[in-house]
């Protein structure tokens, strides 16, 4: 490479990596938390869930709630559950009965619990589980139409840029490098050591979230409207057809059959016809007419098979299967491609321990964005460059460590204080989450940064983190009763989990906190570093 | 540490033929590559491929504009290599017409 090349790549590096830091940084904190966002959900409602899938729904007595409610004849209403928690979305759309009462007109979208039947809307089914879920793509920030997403993709998009260019940079060195970790040695080199040793370690997992994350984001949006204008000549419908997205539609006989059928039947036939199959999603269409369809689909069980995509779709009259897609054999294209990036980017494919791995290479990318910062920082403190830039960076950079740093804490914070003091699933549960985390972590920023010292954001955010993250498990014994050693004998193992976790996290950013010392640089010798 | 200048370009005009040339040159070179094989191989596959392939893509020829000495010549080639590719979709449409 010559160093003309060098020089550019570096500087892409540099420039798009200080750009788009802080907003990773953010995404892949909250999206490593994410991982564990149904058992912190579990954990967050003291809602175990024991019976994994579908378990033991009784669609025969959910309806029958739902009847209670709404008027459910004539619409296709579907049943999805999206994670493992007890609550399952519900989908309704309006009803093809055009005489029907002004009620089922209009599309709705709530959330039922299979065991209670208590149904919740988006608002008041909101959890800290969600919340982070939802940060790891900025959602809120969707001020302007869907703002917050075409941040992120773009930030994953630029992540890719600077995971490339990063990538030639440091080729040559890639194998002598990587053993090469001097913590005697100035602070830019610590931070270089670190940066590359720990980039190339997340290497492959951090192009996958790169890749996967653009493509989940923003990939349709940025890529479709030339596809379909000249490609598909304007029919967009066509497009999500031939991408396996197109909804179906059964025609509305407008006469109701003289017995119901057992709603539950159509799951106990597709779990007996394919044993190995996850059902995610069951649809009643047409529901409560002559006409009604029920459509089975979900993915064959990962132990079993990686990808694929499957459906069964059964007349309710007559309770025959009158369309199959197998899962287990001929996987399109398609349903491959967006199998692998669903498995790969969730991390679910291999139970909690994969999880746990996938939390700590998020941590770990997390690590390579902060030293990141710091190299560009000290990179920067010279005495040839000028006061006022100095004093620009400084700032940026006490403020920048501030924001990532203080997420941790801000996190605790959250989890102890929706324990505490919400406990009610009404729609100001999403206002009230809300503000904790946001005001909690606006005070810790404006703290750490006006404190001006990265030294002190760093020791005092992990012992705060530390200290708030230990309450954790207390709070929750203290509201709930299900102190950690009871929820073990019970099998909560989800709320069981969570509880541990903190706990594990805490202690370890405890003994790294207080441990932490202070360097003083002009002890230092400077070593000749590798790298020039 | 930080990057030698010298290597860097200075001329504010070509900063912004090669940021341009990689942003929209690269979105134009990666779309209509893209179309072009969707009418001569199987278009949901490239269509599928373009969704996360298409976007390596696009980061390599952002990397190769910012590369390039002349900014203006990269922004040359992506748009001859966006013409090629027309000319392919054009002929596709009427031999392999997709709707």
């Amino acid at each position: 490479m010559t160093n003309r090349t060098y020089n550019i790549l570096f500087h892409t590096h540099t420039v798009s990596g200080i750009i788009i830091s802080v907003g990773l940084y953010i995404i892949f904190f909250a999206g490593s938390f994410s991982f564990f966002r149904d058992e912190i959900i579990s954990w967050e409602r003291n809602e175990p869930v024991i019976e994994k899938g579908f378990g033991n729904a009784n669609f025969n007595t959910m309806m029958d709630s739902l009847d209670e409610t709404h008027s459910t004849y004539g619409r296709d209403i579907s049943f999805t559950k999206y994670f493992e928690e007890r609550r399952l979305s519900l989908n309704l759309t309006p009803s093809k009965d055009s005489t029907v009462q002004q009620d089922a007109s209009g599309r709705e979208f709530f959330y039922m619990d299979m065991d209670s039947q208590n149904t919740y809307d988006y608002a008041s089914n909101y959890s800290i589980g969600e919340f982070l879920y939802r940060l790891h793509f900025l959602a809120q920030l969707n001020f302007y139409g869907s703002s917050g997403y075409l941040l992120a993709g773009t930030i994953a998009f630029f992540f890719l840029f600077a995971i490339i260019t990063g990538t030639l940079v440091h080729w040559k060195k890639i194998v002598s490098n990587f053993f090469i970790f001097r913590p005697k040695a100035r602070l830019k080199n610590i931070w270089t050591d670190a940066h590359t040793a720990l980039g190339v370690i997340g290497l492959p997992f951090q192009f996958i979230y790169a890749v996967t994350g653009v493509f989940f984001i923003i990939a349709t949006a940025i890529v479709a409207p030339p596809v379909i204008s000249i490609v598909y000549e304007g029919n967009s419908e066509k497009m999500f057809e031939d991408l396996g997205v197109a909804t179906k539609d059964f025609p509305l006989a407008m006469e109701k059959p003289e017995t119901t059928p057992n709603l539950n039947s159509f799951v106990q036939k597709t779990e007996s016809y394919w044993p190995d199959f996850n059902i995610e999603k069951v649809t009643f269409y047409n529901f409560g007419d002559e006409n009604m369809h029920v459509g089975v689909e979900g993915s064959p069980q990962y132990g079993k098979q990686f990808i694929g995509r499957g459906e069964l779709i059964f007349n309710a009259g007559t309770g025959e299967i009158v369309s199959e897609k197998n899962p287990f054999e001929n996987t399109s294209y398609v349903d491959g491609v967006t199998g692998i990036m669903e498995r790969l980017h969730f991390g679910d494919y291999g139970g909690l321990g994969l999880k746990i791995v996938y939390f700590i290479l998020g941590i770990i990318s997390c690590f390579v964005i902060i030293s990141g910062i710091l190299i560009w920082l000290v990179a920067r403190d010279k005495k040839h460059i000028a006061e006022k830039k100095r004093k620009f960076n400084a700032w940026m950079g006490w403020s920048f460590i501030a924001i990532c740093l203080t997420m941790y804490p801000a996190t605790a914070f959250t989890f102890v204080a929706v324990k505490l003091f919400i406990y009610d699933f009404d729609p100001e549960r999403m206002t009230s989450i809300y503000q904790i985390f946001f005001y909690s972590w606006l005070i810790l920023i404006l703290l750490f940064t006006l404190k001006k010292d990265n030294f002190f954001t760093n020791k005092y955010t992990l012992i705060l983190g530390a200290i708030l993250g230990l309450m954790i498990p207390i709070a929750n014994g203290l509201i709930s009763g299900n102190w950690f050693w009871k929820t073990f004998t019970k099998e909560y193992y989800d709320i069981f989990f969570v509880d541990i976790f903190w706990m594990t996290l805490a202690i370890i950013t405890f003994i790294v906190g207080i441990r932490l010392k202070r360097i003083n640089e002009d002890s230092r010798t400077s070593l000749k570093s590798v790298s020039e | 540490m930080p990057a030698n200048k010298k290597y860097l370009t200075k001329s504010k005009s070509q900063r912004f033929a090669k940021i341009s040339a990689g942003l929209i040159g690269g979105y134009l070179v990666m779309e209509s590559l893209h179309i072009a094989l969707a009418f001569w191989v199987n278009h949901v596959h490239v269509l599928m491929t373009l969704r996360f392939g298409g976007f390596i893509l696009w980061s390599a020829l952002l990397i190769l504009a910012f590369l390039a000495e002349n900014g203006w010549k990269i922004w040359a080639i992506y748009l001859l290599l966006t013409l090629l590719f027309s000319i392919l979709i054009y002929f596709g449409k009427s031999y392999n017409p997709i709707i």
